[in-house]
This record gives C-alpha cells, structure tokens and sequence, in this order.
C-alpha cells in the first residue's frame, strides 16, 4: 500500500493527526535516518507526517536563562549560530561532527534525538549541557530531561501521540569549558565511542573541579551521564591520578556493544582514553581563557 | 500518487510521483534526468547530490514534495550550449575522474562550496565534499580541479 504523506499547516493539526494515526504516523524531520530506514524497510508507516511546513519548529532563540531550539533546527542553522558558539560550544563541536556536509545541510536536532541511533554525536554534548525537550501533544506539554529521554535502543520516551518540538539547554555556569571528541574509522561515521565534558573548574592549584558533567555516546544502547565518574571526580584536585581514576570509572558505567566497527572490549578501552582527552582540552581550554564556556 | 511541479535548472516541470517519492526518482524517473546518479540509496555516497536552493543535498533521502517552490539543479545545468564549464573543463584537465560515476555529485558539492566560499582552503573542500565518495581515481585530482577552479582558472 502506497504510504501517504501529511503536510500539516500547524503544529495543531500536526498534533491532531498524530493523535489519530498514533505510531501508524511517522512525523519525518529532516529525514536523513528516516528515508535510508523506509528504504531498507526497517520501518513501515502509513502515514509519514512532514514537519518542514512547521516554520514554528525551525530557530533558535538565545535568552537569559540558556537556549531554546526548535526541534526543526538544521545542523547548518546551528552551525551558522553565533549564539550556539558562544552559549554552548561543545554543541556546535559535535554539530560539526555530524555525517557529512549534505547531511548537515537538511538533518535536525529533534530528528537526531528522536532516531536515538547509537553513535550519534548531539546527545553526549546535550546530555552534558543538562539539556531538556520539550514534548507535545494534542492533551498538552511535558518538558523531559534528556536522562529521562533516552529509553532503549533506538528508543525514546516520545508517546504514540506526541511530537518533540524544542531543546531547552540551561545557561551554563559562569567560568564553565568544555569539548566533544569523537573516534570513528571515518570523520563521517557514527562515533564508536563520544564523550562530551562540561567542567566548571576554580582557580586553586592544583586546579579542582566545582562542577564536572560527563556525556557518553556510541558505548552503550542509550547515550548516558557518567554519574559516578563525575561523583567521584568533582570537588577533588584533577590531578592525572584521579583523573585516570574518574576514567575507569565511566568505562565501567558504558554498557558497550560490538559491532562490525569495534568490539564491545576496544568501546570501553576507548572511554577511558576519550574522557581523559576530553577533560584535558577542557582544561587547556579553561586554562587559555579563564572564563571559557562548554 | 502526487502532481508535482519542480523547478528543475530553471524550468518548470510538472511530475506525477508517489507521495513519498524521492528527489532522486522523481528526477531519474519522473523527468529522466539521469546526470544525477543512483549510488547507494543510503546517504552514504553522494552520487546523487544535487543543489536545494543553493545547498548540497543527497537527493535519495529528499521528499520530492518538499522540493515544490525551492531551486532545484542538477549536473544537467552546469554545462550551457554543449560547452563545458570551467569547473567541468577543469575536472577534465587534472584527470579528476575514471569511471566518472560519482562525478556528477562531486560536480554539485563543489558547486556548492564555491558559491558558498569562492576561496576555500584544501581544508573547506575536504569538508565541502565529505558526503562524496569516489572509489577509483581518489580525491587528489578532485581537489586540484577546485582549487585550481577557485583560482580563476579557464
């Protein structure tokens, strides 16, 4: 049977459709995960509900408290962004860490968290910015933090009747730095393992960590917080000893999986490795400017 | 099935497709324009890149219904009166290509860069052409042909 396509003139009736075709309706956002799924019949929908009509999906708005990003929002647009460069760095360096310049050119950040693909390179970086969406239906909105969004492989907390509409990022501490740093065989390859710090460092010497947050992708079924890395490691000197110390601790908290890209063993070799280097470009970072943001 | 009117190097056309049609299919089979390439159907390749409103796309994961009202163009567009363009002549003269299957897409991507950014560095043409892969000549010619093109080079 021929899928049909819906070309909503708003978010209500978006929402209103959605509601009545439930998970029979796949809302497509810059459809550069979407299509290659349909193509390889991995999905089956009868109904493909087109956001882009949606312009009140698209922009980015800076403001006091952080940003707030329409889930339409193309990595060109937040490539393009003063305000992405200077309110959350490290998500315009894993932006620009995305596929390949034509998937940049039409990919979305709503579509890269709702496709949920392990390896992607947006959810560490969000995940380490404390980054919240915002979900609506037809029956109203509820504003998920990201922890809470990630369910499973390929899953999310998104209901049948629901469409993500923005990504709310807080302002990031004053002082705060940060860096994503990918490893894949191939720059425009899904990451085999990508970590994303955020640390607000203080000016002691040694230097310590006030705030350390810790986001990890590609190593497990879900991108993840390393929660007891980041216990473990804040309010103390970040000297290489507890440093390496705080890096074992978050191989230990990836679930990795192997693939023909690497195994599941290399995955949580390379956490330990990546959260080093990610630690010590925020640092060299906070070091340079004093008051470098994430 | 879906009437569509796109606007394919300046001219309107009118093309009867399935409502979830690809660019690529509607281009391919809709209108039969074959400059643009079938490569892997998976974004992967960029065989079938072509130009939305200025920008690269790969056209087998566009809907060709979100194409109504935009600038399309293809490698059809780039030679005029059966004469080459400098950037095509280019590609010739430093051997940018041997099957030339991935060629109509390197075309477009370089397009692409050198509206954007008529002076790239080799760095902005490696990233400006990351979605393109070739699989026989290798890259070095490609780079030259556009950088040389940047250049101002007949």
């Amino acid at each position: 049977m021929e899928i049909k396509l819906f070309r909503p003139h708003s978010l209500e009736e978006a929402l209103s459709q959605r509601a009545q075709y439930g998970r029979d309706a796949l809302p497509i956002a810059g459809g550069q995960s979407l299509l290659v799924m349909l193509r390889n019949k991995l999905i089956d929908p009868q109904v493909l509900l087109d956001l882009e009509p949606l312009g009140e999906l698209r922009g980015l708005q800076a403001h006091d408290n952080g940003l707030s990003i329409g889930a339409m929002t193309t990595f060109f647009d937040l490539l393009s962004s003063s305000g992405v460069q200077n309110a959350a760095p490290i998500l315009a360096q894993a932006g620009a860490k995305v596929g390949s310049t034509a998937i940049r050119n039409l990919g979305t950040i709503g579509g890269n968290l709702c496709h949920n693909e392990p390896g992607a390179d947006l959810p560490p970086a969000l995940l380490a910015l404390n980054a919240s969406v915002e979900l609506r239906s037809s029956k109203g909105i509820r504003n998920v933090p990201l922890t809470e969004f990630f369910r499973g492989y390929f899953e999310t907390a998104l209901a049948a009747d629901e469409i993500l509409s923005r990504v709310e990022i807080p302002a990031l501490p004053e002082g705060a730095c940060g860096a994503y740093i990918k490893h894949s065989i191939s720059p425009e390859d899904l990451a085999i393992a990508g970590v994303a710090v955020v640390v607000v460092l203080d000016g002691n010497n040694p230097v310590s960590a006030r705030e350390l947050r810790i986001g990890l992708g590609g190593v497990a079924p879900v991108p993840l917080r390393a929660f007891k890395a980041e216990t473990a490691l804040s309010g103390r000197a970040l000297t290489d000893e507890a440093i390496r110390a705080a890096a074992e601790i978050a191989a230990s908290e990836a679930e990795p999986m192997s693939d023909p890209h690497a195994s599941a063993d290399y995955r949580r070799k390379m956490v330990k490795v990546l959260v080093r280097r990610a630690l010590a470009a925020a640092m060299d970072q906070g070091e340079r400017n004093g008051h470098g943001k994430a | 099935m879906a009437k569509l009117k796109l606007l394919v190097n300046g001219e309107s056309h009118a093309v009867e497709a399935p409502e979830t049609a690809l660019l690529l299919d509607a281009l391919r089979e809709g209108l039969g324009m074959t400059g643009t390439k079938r490569g892997c159907e998976t974004s992967h390749c960029g065989a079938c890149t072509v130009l939305i409103d200025g920008m690269a796309v790969h056209s087998c994961v566009v809907l060709a219904a979100r194409c109504e009202g935009k600038e399309i163009a293809t490698v059809e567009e780039l030679a005029q009166d059966g004469e080459l363009n400098d950037l095509q002549r280019l590609f010739l003269k430093h051997g940018a290509l041997q099957c030339g299957y991935c060629t109509p897409g390197m075309l477009m991507a370089a397009t692409a860069l050198l509206r954007r950014n008529p002076k790239p560095t080799l760095e902005d043409i490696k990233v400006g052409l990351d979605g393109n892969l070739c699989r026989c000549t290798g890259y070095t010619g490609i780079f030259e042909a556009i950088q040389s093109c940047a250049l101002g080079t007949k």
